[in-house]
């Protein structure tokens, strides 16, 4: 619980800061607004000239794109410690001070960061979730309500683990962050379709590498009326799980790696 | 420069096998529900070469970002040199030495991957000689669409917010976040005039023969117009620049 508050006390000082330049912090969330935008009006142009994509029509595709975007960045906004700032504490051997600190070193690499900006690309992310449940013409219950931010809290879990990966590579070797991309970004774009769109080498990445189908894909379609492989409705609350379990891999991993890390001191 | 981090060059080669991957998976999923006149070869090599020659979109000269935001461009305005025609050719190398290092290797691995996931064959020897001057071209054009984004960028103190702007342009209409081809056909006559469209969608076009040998001079004649209109505007832009500049830090 302490933690919880350290947490929440630095972030809200975050924050602050970045809105001591109100102008510059505004033309940045302009530009993400933009950036998501764009990315939405690739998927609207697609729809546009092919209607659809195996059983999925518009309002589907809409609906897992909104889910990704959200998730996504909704982690980002709370996860830039590690995607921003933890290479380059590492780099510059600032990790050492982390150490000496009687708090975890995840904590205080998570408590170093946050990026607030991205709440335009939620924004976009919200539009396209409306403009999905409205086309799919999805029959909201309270079940489904809660099978999606159910969806969503573990999707953070799940990103946040992808985001680990980044962060135990950087440990171990200097220059491997494009690779570390293939699974976070790549996995973003990736699965804003739903997966079984894909040939299945792909599938199988995105369903046991990185659970994004499990987590996000199983939910969505099952609140959308089109359950993928035809799993019944209660798979939809056991399978986001798998995001959880994943995190909880990674914290092991980086436990481990830090055992690894040898300050660059000077 | 490149060559010292082949471990970066390794990694970035296969984050972009990948993204290509994924792309090309989309497209035939899209493509299987339904058919499009131009054929399917077409979107997977045109998402290949975009993959190849990534680099020549976006690679800044980050040094000069520097020098701009710490007032050392101070020193290049004392040397005995043309500004412009100076940073237009640092541009234009790593530009040059960035595409090829990256190209090479993605265009084997593409050519390599089995048919309907990869690229195919030009449409005819001509058609590749074509591609190939439009692409140099291109080089040229998106060199002088970089200094033009510099001197505005010279311009603001916090360039992060218009240079976000002007590079989600620059990737949507220069078709690498999708193809230039799939954009609605009403549109394509107006996106295919942009100076974003001469890059890489100019020369893939007359790669995969969707333009026709015939429309070749033409094409190069609206590349050229662009990069003569390009240079003279941030040549003007930069001497504009120079008369006014206030010099950062002390």
């Amino acid at each position: 619980m302490n933690t919880l508050r350290l947490y929440c006390r630095s972030m809200a000082m975050l924050i602050k800061s970045q809105l001591q330049y109100p102008l510059s912090f505004l033309m940045q969330t302009l530009a993400q607004l933009v950036m998501e935008g764009g990315e939405l009006l690739a998927v609207i142009l697609l729809i546009d000239r092919f209607d659809r994509v195996n059983q999925w029509g518009p309002g589907d595709l809409y609906f897992f794109f909104g889910l990704m975007s959200v998730s996504f960045y909704l982690t980002e906004i709370f996860g830039r410690g590690l995607t921003g700032n933890f290479p380059s504490m590492v780099r510059n051997g600032q990790l050492d001070t982390l150490m000496l600190r009687p708090r975890g070193i995840l904590t205080q690499v998570l408590c170093s960061g946050a990026d607030p900006r991205r709440i335009a690309c939620i924004a976009v992310g919200t539009v396209s979730l409306i403009m999905g449940s409205r086309i799919s013409a999805i029959a909201w219950s309270p079940l489904k309500v809660l099978m999606m931010a159910e969806s969503i809290f573990f999707s953070f879990w799940l990103i946040l683990g992808l985001f680990m990966v980044e962060a135990i590579l950087t440990i171990h070797s200097v220059k491997s962050i494009e690779l570390a991309n293939t699974l976070t970004y790549g996995g973003r774009s990736a699965c804003e379709y739903p997966s079984d769109i894909y040939p299945r080498p792909l599938r199988i990445l995105f369903t046991v590498v990185a659970p994004f189908a499990l987590v996000m894909h199983v939910p969505a379609s099952i609140i959308l009326d089109k359950p993928l492989f035809g799993w019944p409705v209660w798979t939809g609350f056991v399978t986001p799980l798998a995001g959880l379990v994943l995190f909880f891999i990674m914290y092991m991993l980086f436990r481990k790696a830090l055992k690894f890390y040898r300050s660059t001191g000077s | 420069m490149e060559t010292q981090y082949r471990g970066a060059v390794l990694g970035g080669l296969i984050c972009q096998t990948f993204f290509g991957l994924v792309l090309v998976a989309i497209y035939r999923a899209m493509y299987a529900g339904k058919p499009q006149d131009m054929p399917l070869s077409n979107i997977t090599t045109y998402v290949w070469l975009q993959q190849a020659f990534f680099r020549m979109l976006l690679s800044t000269d980050t040094d000069l970002l520097d020098r701009i935001r710490t007032g050392a461009i101070a020193y290049d305005l004392c040397r005995p040199l043309h500004l412009y025609g100076y940073y237009y050719s640092r541009v234009l190398a790593m530009k040059m030495t960035g595409s090829i290092l990256r190209a090479l290797p993605m265009l084997v691995i593409a050519a390599l991957l089995p048919a309907g996931w990869g690229m195919c064959l030009p449409a005819s020897v001509p058609a590749l000689l074509a591609a190939l001057a439009a692409l140099i071209l291109g080089m040229f054009c998106i060199c002088a669409l970089e200094n033009v984004t510099m001197g505005l960028t010279m311009r603001t103190l916090d360039p992060r917010g218009v240079q976000a702007l002007l590079n989600l342009l620059l990737m949507t209409f220069s078709g690498n976040i999708l193809p230039l081809t799939l954009f609605p056909d009403s549109w394509q006559r107006a996106i295919t005039l942009l100076p974003y469209a001469q890059m890489l969608d100019a020369p893939i076009r007359l790669y995969t023969g969707e333009y026709a040998l015939g429309q070749a001079p033409a094409v190069m004649i609206i590349q050229l117009c662009w990069t003569v209109l390009l240079v003279a505007g941030g040549c003007l832009l930069w001497r504009a620049n120079q008369k006014k500049m206030i010099v950062q830090g002390g």
